[in-house]
């Protein structure tokens, strides 16, 4: 307030350098009105969307703001890609999931962090009738999936030579051929 | 090509231009259909929040928007005053707005939680309208005196413009070929032209969605985000900046940032995160819709981006409600 007479009418923005700054008329707060770019905030404590740090230190040390980094599994056309204090990445793509898009979501299996789209998360598809309680998740790495008894393949598909009906959902069974007849 | 139409009249006095950038929602006047960018000005400053679509109510002379950090929708008059929310959860990532000012409801899309939703715009009878065959639903529109919405969907692998009556029946797909990213929607109900802003082929295009005569206005934008009209011209938000050429790594494709021709190496099917030192820029780019080219643009003093943009009309445009009609 400057028309108060007072030596300390005016008093330095509470804002870092080259930020200007305003106080709300009906709460008497102190708002920085134009932070130093890619900063936002009331006291430019915030990243702009898409960003993510603490450029004030608020939390701990000074962390200037930085591009979501998420595995290259977001898309720039998007908004709000991760969350502006930790980083913590909102909208994986490609099947990914994870703070920070690094491992498959649930029913996928592969590598998160895979250069090529393709080589990144394929669907588990495990076959139901061989699964473990009808499981649609497998391994992480291999895409294994939890296979009943005697039942094999990644996506517990088929019996084990010498078993058989995998459609009885329990797993699968001896053949009980006879030694004599059978041709081996 | 068009001929100008004798028939565009300038807005009433006291029209103006709204976006949203970074906390902010932006005031700029216009004077008959020029900019007045001596006055632009901010009318919201929400420093915590990222405001993404922006809709204006002329009737109670409201502004709405849609808020990805808490996430909400929230209103407030633009002559001062605080912001009310009326939409606080069971929201993901609301994008677009548009509000029906004869029916009194307000429509949003949800880019997290794939659907398209209305409700009263007080923020009550809130129901989800379209939850199927959405994926990067963004902008959204209304024309009130027709009974139709209009909305874009992005999704990368197959995005497309649609249409639907207000209660969400009669859906339909206007386009799907040769679209990229269509991130900007506009309707002019003077003309019936719908046209969009596509920041993957890098055009606007127009339609009559009643005739299908899909055509080109202008080519070569850099990287449009959202998009309005006052009946002349176009106004879009640009990201134009680094974060343009990220995005089509993909394609490979030369783009054109602040003048000079950049080209790109192609990167097919991997994206990059941009630097962290590269900030996006933003700016309003008007378009004349007559002359398809662009005649002025508009770069506030905070350089980051501009989302949401919508005209304010100081008064109604004239029409009835089509439920009051039929």
């Amino acid at each position: 307030d400057a028309t108060a007479g007072s030596s300390s009418d005016c008093q330095l923005c509470p804002c870092p350098a080259g930020a200007t700054c305003a106080v709300v008329p009906k709460t008497k707060e102190v708002v920085c009105t134009n932070c130093p770019t890619g900063t936002t905030g009331k006291r430019c404590e915030l990243c702009d969307d898409g960003f993510f740090g603490d450029p004030l230190g608020e939390a701990g040390p000074v962390r200037t703001c930085r591009a979501c980094s998420c595995n290259n599994n977001i898309d720039p056309n998007a908004v709000g890609n991760c969350n502006r204090e930790t980083g913590e990445c909102l909208k994986c793509i490609y099947n990914t999931a994870g703070v920070f898009c690094d491992r498959c979501k649930e029913g996928f299996y592969g590598d998160a962090r895979a250069a090529d789209v393709a080589d990144k998360c394929k669907p588990c598809s495990c076959s139901p009738d061989g699964t473990v309680n009808r499981q649609t998740t497998c391994f992480q790495s291999t895409g294994q999936c939890q296979c009943l008894p005697h039942v094999t393949n990644r996506d517990c598909s088929a019996c084990e030579p010498g078993f058989y009906n995998i459609q009885s959902g329990e797993g699968c069974e001896r053949c009980n051929c006879d030694s004599i007849g059978s041709t081996n | 090509r068009p001929t100008p139409r004798p028939d565009v009249s300038p807005l009433p006095p006291g029209s103006h231009i709204l976006f949203t950038q970074s906390g902010k929602v932006e005031f700029v006047p216009l004077d008959g259909h020029d900019l007045k960018k001596t006055e632009a000005k901010t009318a919201l400053h929400l420093p915590e929040k990222v405001l993404i679509g922006i809709a204006y109510d002329c009737l109670e002379k409201m502004v709405y928007w849609t808020d990805i950090s808490t996430p909400a929708i929230s209103k407030a008059s633009l002559h001062g005053g605080e912001p009310i929310s009326l939409i606080t959860t069971d929201l993901g990532s609301p994008e677009g707005i548009a509000v029906d000012h004869l029916g009194r409801n307000m429509f949003w899309t949800d880019s997290m939680k794939d659907r398209i939703e209305v409700s009263s715009l007080d923020g009550s009878k809130r129901r989800v309208l379209i939850d199927t065959g959405l994926v990067n639903p963004r902008a959204i529109l209304t024309d009130p005196t027709s009974g139709y919405i209009y909305w874009a969907d992005w999704n990368r692998d197959s995005p497309r413009i649609e249409m639907a009556y207000m209660d969400g029946t009669n859906r339909r797909i206007l386009v799907k070929d040769d679209l990229g990213l269509p991130n900007g929607l506009t309707y002019d109900p003077q003309t019936s032209q719908l046209c969009w802003a596509d920041a993957g082929t890098h055009k606007v295009e127009c339609m009559n969605p009643n005739l299908g005569d899909r055509r080109q206005l202008m080519e070569g934008l850099q990287y449009p985000f959202g998009m309005t009209t006052d009946g002349k011209n176009l106004y879009y938000t640009d990201w134009r900046s680094l974060a343009s050429v990220f995005s089509d790594l993909r394609s490979g494709v030369a783009l054109k940032t602040r003048g000079s021709w950049v080209s790109f190496h192609c990167r097919c099917g991997v994206f990059s995160d941009p630097p962290a030192d590269h900030y996006a820029l933003g700016g309003v780019v008007v378009i004349d819709r007559h002359a398809g080219k662009e005649v002025d643009e508009f770069q506030p003093q905070k350089q980051t981006r501009l989302y949401g943009i919508t005209t304010a009309h100081a008064q109604c445009p004239s029409g009835q409600n089509y439920c009051s009609v039929n």
